[in-house]
This record gives structure tokens, sequence and C-alpha cells, in this order.
């Protein structure tokens, strides 16, 4: 046939659901989405932004050859005059301040292999354990606190569980916004008799569903956990057996919920304390009860503890290594599962395994034939920090945008403009590539093979469906250029399916997992070994730590509160129609009508208060800064609350958000802070 | 590739002179659509996973020309065939059918009471179910009882569009559903417009293939609306979609005389 059209399979770009399906080619040309009706987690259904997911990726924006800075402005370039440019400055500034004061932000939106290459590059070519990445931003605190709590940082169930349990308690999420798919599995649930409960400051589309609707006041969710488990011991609904045989410190954690009574809870959260009661009755009267929470709970300055406490919660009530229950993380970004998993964290090799711990550094020397550095590296939200006090000096972001997604905005800014090389893999432009000294054009997902990880630990395959626009190029192969012009070894690889299988061999979880084995059948890590079908729930029969730790947490205020000047809590978040940053979403025509343009929610009552009417102009500050933007007055939100989605440039969020971090994961609190509101 | 796969390259390239052929086979441990020519070799073709193969043959056909594409053809898609040519937006010389009665699990499924292709090339013609049973569930209750169970549905709606865009009649350019006057972009769920909107513009085209149901995440019933509606329609006009010949008793005139033939497209 003279034309080409082609129905290829791949995996959704966008949440962590792991949707599949095929993009239509014709000629190079992409034309459509078909959902991939098979598949065991999407079921032949997509969101909108799925249906979308063609929409971005030919935009005439799209980066189409390397740039250099010269003369303050960016021009264009050759592959071989960007990339010695970048390996000239990494090697200058290791040489000049040590290889610690490099740092390599890894991506969320790009493949298990490729994020296994940039911790590499950090790690075997720079020598340095300074990679992270986004994940920083959202699940930090779920990786830390589920690994102490269980021994494993991952959500235990999987996605089709959902409309099998008994009770859902959703917390932290907007599950029907930003994970539909896994929204519309509750939704089957809740329709099967289901008790669907949510706890939320906001009303969001899947509480005026559910069963029960509560809402806390931001910042106050270790009390009401708390006082849930108090209730539940109290009236003898705990699972004794379970807490015995399963679980370690229940007596100290029976003590630390003691002083959480309903009434005290009340006072902190705004819950009514019958409502409380009631939830936690339902909770634990459940045979199968499953948590899903995002984040609302990690975005703290206590994320850590929280999801502690939730972890306490479901242990307690034995809703742990069975189908249909569980605590499960919902992952925001197509690959913040497989990022994480990969390795693309400062103290984290491959598969979980500690730089800090000798023996696992041993096998890494090995297979990689260098030392490696002993002591773990720097955060992505302490790395901006370091910038400012002269520790790290030089920066290679693979595909993010900290100009927009990360808190306190001004901030980052300035330590970017202080670094004294800064590149950027990136397949758009964007406010961090405007700051660069050397932009590479990368391909997207519908340019390149390589897998994903969702966040039910399914591997899910890309299969490439058009070349890359100009000469953009995918970021496992810019990464290899570096790593070999860095003068390491072990950077040919002739596919990325060959990346995954060095993984495979450095990492247990991933052990058994290839890209064909991938691509023929669901397997969800661990897969150990090649003929190992993979394990959709985790710590049936026991913890691979041994015993469950219950921890006990203790409430504590957020890191800012409000004050006369700043009466309002601010809190943030995304909407169906929109992804992060907008960089795809906002190029996509039908996403971009849906939701055109920033906004804040505002309560009624607040808003007749202050004179603002429905789409009114606001004008909304912080300690840190200040936006104008629309209003959009509605009773979905609480009195003294107000919300604003991230996803605009011309209106960041991130311009007023606080950079408090929490103390184990360094997760900013994106989800509080003091706010004041004004008409403009 | 297996026999069946041989059986349809066999009807579409020999038999019937097609260029290309739609069908929908097995890879990647998955079942999806292809587009092959003579000669090619797509792999295991199936039958049982029921895409919209209508849908997604005029997403494509803009960029065919002249070719002739030969498509595995329920009846359903016959009849929404039917509707696209009458309207001029898909050229019956064009498109090869290759008739495949559905199973009788499909035809449960689809509660279809018109499962038989004119023409059956593959697969044993099943019997017809006679009724849906929600439908006739609803049809019992009191209009506020009805009204309620929909908005009670329809409160689940993500907006995602996966009724439309799967749709094999859903072919205008500009959609009214993302028209602000009636779908204003104040999240979800979407208003009740959204749906009565498509219900209403539907009436005169929809082939009940159920793919609206089967797309829809909230697990709406969509097709039990459908056919209530074509019910309607059948009692107030004594009209079924998906007759080539017959003209949609909506684009006349109120003295029953067809409208001009630049807005029949709707």
């Amino acid at each position: 046939m003279s034309m080409r059209v082609e129905h290829v399979l791949t995996t959704c770009p966008y949440c962590g659901t792991g949707c599949r399906f095929y993009l239509q080619v014709v000629d190079n040309k992409l034309i459509g989405v078909v959902p991939c009706k098979t598949d065991e987690i999407s079921q032949g259904r997509l969101c909108i932004k799925g249906y979308n997911a063609h929409a971005f990726v030919q935009h005439p924006d799209r980066l189409t050859h390397p740039m250099v800075r010269e003369g303050g402005q960016l021009r264009k370039a050759t592959w071989d005059e960007a990339l010695d440019k970048v390996v000239s400055e990494l090697k200058r500034v290791s040489a000049e301040h040590g290889p610690d004061s490099v740092v390599v932000l890894a991506s969320a939106k790009c493949t298990n292999e490729e994020n296994y290459l940039f911790q590499k590059l950090a790690r075997a070519a720079i020598g340095t354990n300074n990679v992270d990445h986004c994940a920083r931003l959202c699940h930090a605190s779920t990786v830390a606190g589920l690994l102490m709590s269980f021994g494993s940082g991952a959500m235990t169930n999987t996605i089709p569980e959902f409309e099998d349990a008994d009770c859902v308690l959703v917390t932290g999420s907007n599950t029907l916004e930003a994970h539909p798919l896994i929204g519309a599995r509750i939704l089957r649930a809740h329709d099967k008799g289901a008790k669907v409960v949510v706890i939320d400051p906001r009303d969001t589309p899947l509480s005026r569903i559910a069963h029960t609707s509560i809402h806390q006041q931001p910042g106050t969710d270790i009390a009401w956990i708390n006082g849930m488990i108090k209730i539940i011991i109290d009236e003898g609904l705990h699972d004794e057996a379970f807490i015995r045989d399963r679980t370690s410190g229940f007596d100290e954690l029976r003590k630390t919920v003691e002083p959480y009574t309903p009434e005290k809870v009340e006072d902190i959260t705004r819950i009514p304390k019958q409502e409380l009661i009631d939830a936690a009755r339902t909770y634990a009267n459940a045979e199968k009860a499953m948590i899903a929470y995002a984040m609302g709970v990690t975005q703290h300055s206590n994320g850590t503890n929280i999801v502690r406490a939730l972890a306490n919660l479901a242990m307690v009530t034995g809703n742990v290594g069975r189908e249909s229950t569980g605590v499960n993380p919902l992952r925001g970004q197509c690959n913040v599962q497989g990022a994480c998993d990969a390795g693309g964290l400062p103290d984290l090799f491959p598969g979980y395994q500690r730089v800090e711990d000798a023996d696992a550094r041993k096998r890494f020397e090995a297979a990689w034939g260098r030392t490696l550095p002993p002591t773990k590296g720097t955060t992505l939200t302490c790395a901006i920090k370091d910038v400012l006090v002269g520790k790290v000096k030089a920066m290679v972001i693979f595909g993010e945008n900290p100009m927009l997604s990360d808190p306190d905005i001004a901030h980052v800014e300035e330590a970017l403009k202080e670094l004294e090389f800064l590149a950027v893999a990136e397949i758009f432009p964007t406010d961090t590539t405007k700051l660069a000294d050397v932009v590479l054009p990368g391909a997207c997902y519908a340019e390149k093979d390589g897998t994903f990880t969702s966040t039910d630990r399914a591997i899910r395959p890309l299969h490439k469906a058009v070349d890359p626009p100009g000469e953009a190029k995918p970021d496992w192969v810019i990464a290899c250029e570096l790593g070999r012009r860095l003068g390491a070894q072990g950077f040919d690889f002739p596919s990325p399916a060959d990346v995954l299988d060095e993984m495979a061999r450095l990492a247990p979880i991933y052990g058994g997992i290839s890209y064909d084995r991938a691509d023929k059948q669901v397997l969800r890590w661990p897969c150990p070994t090649k003929d190992h079908k993979g394990t959709p729930v985790l710590h049936i029969g026991g913890f691979k730590i041994g015993k469950g730790v219950l921890v006990p947490v203790d409430h504590a205020p957020p890191a800012e509160e409000t004050s006369e000047e700043y009466p309002f809590i601010l809190t943030t978040g995304r909407n169906l129609f929109h992804f992060h940053t907008g960089t795809m979403t906002r190029r996509s025509p039908k996403l971009e009508r849906e939701a055109p343009e920033p906004y804040v929610e505002v309560n009624t009552a607040d808003a007749k208060r202050l004179g603002i009417s429905d789409s009114g102009r606001v004008r909304v500050s912080s300690r840190r800064g200040e936006i104008t933007l629309k209003a959009r007055v509605t009773d979905w939100i609480m009195p003294g609350v107000i919300f604003i989605p991230f996803h605009y440039a011309e209106a960041a969020a991130n311009r007023l958000t606080n950079p408090a971090l929490d103390p184990v994961a360094k997760i900013p609190e994106f989800k509080v802070c003091a706010a004041q509101l004004k008409k403009a | 590739m297996n026999d069946l796969t041989k059986r349809f390259s066999e009807i579409a390239f020999e038999e019937r002179g097609a260029d290309h052929l739609l069908l929908m086979v097995e890879r990647h441990g998955n079942v999806g659509p292809v587009l092959i020519s003579r000669g090619e070799d797509p792999g295991d073709a199936r039958t049982d996973v029921p895409y919209q193969l209508v849908t997604i043959l005029t997403n494509i056909l803009p960029f065919m020309g002249k070719a002739k594409v030969a498509l595995v053809c329920r009846r359903c898609d016959e009849k929404a065939l039917a509707e696209l040519a009458k309207r001029g937006i898909v050229d019956d010389a064009s498109v090869v059918k290759i008739g495949l009665a559905c199973s009788k699990e499909q035809v449960q499924r689809c509660r279809c009471s018109d499962c038989v292709p004119s023409k059956v090339d593959i697969g044993e013609p099943s019997e017809p179910c006679p009724e849906d049973a929600l439908a006739a569930e609803l049809t019992a209750m009191s209009t506020e009882d009805r009204a309620e169970f929909w908005k009670r549905q329809f409160r689940k709606c993500n907006k995602c569009f996966g009724c439309t865009v799967n749709c094999p009649v859903c072919f205008c350019d500009d959609c009214v559903l993302e028209e602000r006057t009636y779908t204003p972009e104040e999240g979800i769920p979407p208003g009740q417009a959204f749906h009565l909107i498509r219900s209403f513009h539907l009436a005169d085209k929809c082939v009940e293939c159920g793919e609206c149901e089967r797309s829809c995440p909230a697990d709406i019933p969509l097709l039990t609306l459908r056919k209530m509606v074509n019910r309607d329609m059948k009692d107030l006009f004594n009209y079924t979609s998906g007759d080539r010949e017959r003209k949609s008793p909506l684009l006349t005139t109120l003295d029953d005389q067809p409208l001009e033939d630049d807005v029949h497209a709707c």
C-alpha cells in the first residue's frame, strides 16, 4: 500500500493508572487514539486526557534541534556541539568542586530504561548519588513511610481489586479527576454496594456520589486517623489475631491514640464526632476494605507520618495481605513508580537497595566496573537550597519543569540562575529550558520503545508509533551518548530492551522481567525469576521485614498557620483536563477548551463576605508571592479554605506555596499554606 | 496466520477485490485493530472482541484516496455504514463488507434484536434477543423515578467523550457537546444538557451497536437509553435507523418534503 496505516499499542503518558491504547498512525502522522479493549487495567475505556494523548505529540512547538547559549541567547547547535558542551562543563565543574556539585534530575515521564540510565549516568559516569526526580514532590513520603511500616513502598494491591472491595476509604485523592479509570473502579464498587468513604477538604466528583463524604481542615489528617484507630480499638473492632501474629508495636500505638477522643478530633479537624465514629465503624466492619490516597496525604511537612498512620489503620483492622484490601497510594505520573523502581533516588539503587549498604554497593560496583560513592545524595528539594549556598554548581534535568512544579518558584528561579551550568532535555520549551545553557530535544512516549510501571506495579510496554520531530532523540540515546562521552563504560545499549535486561540482573524485584515477557502478559513486581508470574497482592502471609511495624505518630500543626494577614488555607491540586505544568495538555485543543484559564475555588460564604463574585478577578497572595486569577465561587470547598490548580504558568500556584519540607522524605508542603484573598 | 485470517483475506482480496482489509488480530498479548494489504500476514484474527471498526475506518478513510477497504462487518456495522453512506460521508463503492454473525454471547451482551448481517460470511447466525430487561423495568416506572434513575447515572459521568469518540455515527466536525452554551467548561459531571443533546442528536442515526456503553468508564447503561429513544422514534415516526434508502423523518419539512441537500449532514 502506498501509505502506511498502523495501530500501535502503547501506554498513556498521563497519570500512573497505566491505561493502554492504540495510536492510529497514517504515514508517520498521529490521527487518533483507540482504547485497548483487552487490557486488564483500562478495559477499553479512557479518560479525556487519554483520548487526547495524540494531540500534543506533533505540535509545532516541539523542540527539534539542540540549542546552546551564546551571548545570553539560545542558538541552534549540532548534537555533537551540544553534547560536548554538556560533557566539558560537567567535567570542569566536577574537577573544580567535586562530583557532588553536580545534580541529575531523572524523570517520571521517561521510561524505566531511561531512568535506569539517568541514575547510572549520575553514579557511574559522574560519580555522585545526587540523582532525584519529581517523586520527591508527590510520593516521597509514601516510599519512606510504607518502607518503614511494610518493608515495601508501593501500592499493596492492584487497580482491578477496587471493584470487589466492601469499603473504599479515599482520602486526599480527587480520584475521578486525577486517576479517572481508578475512580471508575471505585464507582463500580459503589454500584455493587460497597461503602465509599471520602475524607477531603473539598467536595470532589467522587465524594458527591460516595456513601459518606467528610471534610477535614487541611493539615489535620493524623488527628482523624488516630481518632478512628481509637474508636476501632475502644469498640473492639480491631483484628486481634492479625495484630498479634503479623505486627509489632500495638501497645505503644494504643497509648498514642488514647487521647484522640472524637471530641478532641472534632476540635482539631472540624469533623463532627458522629461522622468520625460512623466512618470508623464502616471501615472496620467491612470484610475487605481498601484505602486509596494521593497528594492530599503526602504533600505535607509531616507526610511520612500521615502515611504511617494510614498503614496503622489498615494493620489494626487486618486489612493488609489479602485481595481488595491494603494501603494504596495512587501515583500520579505515567512512570513515577518506575522512576523510583529504577533508582532515580539519591539514597536507593535500582530495586530499592540502599546506596549505604556495602553489599548492594559491591554488586553495582562489580556490574558497572568502578567504585561508587557510599553516601546518599541530595534530594531535588534540597538541591535547590544547596545551589544557593554554593554546594551545587551544575544540573542536568531530563524532562522536568521545576520552574512551575516546585514550591516557591521565585526561589527556584534564583537557584537555577545561580548555577554555573544547566542542561535540560525536553520535548517543549518550558520556563525551565529558558534558563538552560544547553537544551537537548527529547522524544516523547509515542516516539520510542520502553516500559512504564503503573501505580499498581504492572510493567506496561510502549511501542514506537512515529518518528521524533526534526533531530530530537529518545532520552535513553541522549543518556548513553553522555555516558560514553564522559568516558564511562557500560553505555553501549542497542535498544531499551537491553537496558531493561541489565536492570533485571541488578534489581531482584525486576529479576524476571523482560521486554518480551511484559509485552505478552501483565507482570507486577516483585517478579524475581523468568518463570514467576508476578505479584498482584503484596504481603500475603507475611511482610518482607517480618512483622509489620505499627509506628505511633502524633498530630502536628502544618508548618505555616493562618494569621490575621493571611487568614485562608491555600491548597493546590489538579483538575481533570490538565496535567501538571500543562506542557502537553495545554497544547491539546480539546483539553484546553475544557479548562482554559486559571481559577481559585472560594467558598460561597467567604466570597460574599469579601464581595467576590463568581468569575470575578481576585488577587491571592502568600508570604512568598502573589497571583491574580478568576474566582470560582462554590460550596464544594470548606469556608476558610481556597483551592488553586497548579497547571497554569500565567497564575502559577507555586508562586505561593510553602517549601517547608517533611524531615524524612523532604517533600514540600504543597497542600497547606497561609494565604490572603482580595478582590482584584 | 490462523484459518480465520486466511478466510478473511480470501474474501477481501480474492473474492471481492479489496485493496485493504481492516480486522482484529491478536498481538502483544492483546487484541486490536489492524489494516493490511494483499499478501500481508497480520497474525491470528479474532472476532470475539467487539472493536467498533466502522469508527476506526472513518478515522482513516479521509487518508485512503480511492482505495477499496474491506472490513469485518456485524449487522450493526452494516447499518452504521448505511447511515453514513446516506449522508455522503462514506462512499458505498469504497467499502467492502465481510458479514460477521455475532455469537450468542455477544447478542446477549448487546440485548440485540437485529443481529444477522444481510450476507453472512463468517459465524453462525444467532437468535435475536427480544427485550432489554432494564428498558422494560424503566418503562414500568413513574416518570419521576425514571428521571431520578438517569440523574443518578449521569452523576457518574466523567466527560471522557468516549461515547462520542467511539460512536460510528457521530460525525460532526464541530461537536455540539463542546459548545459552551450547552456544556460550559465547569468540570464534571457535565449538566443534563450534555446527555439529552446527545440522546436526541443521535435519535435518527443510532444503530444500537452498544459501543457507547462499552466505552463508558462509569458503566452508565447508555445502550438502554439508546434503545428507549429508538423505540420512541419507531412509535412516533415508524422509523428505524440503518435503512440505506429511507431518509430520516427529522430531515423533512413539516410537510414531509425532503430538506435541501446541504443541510442533511447532521
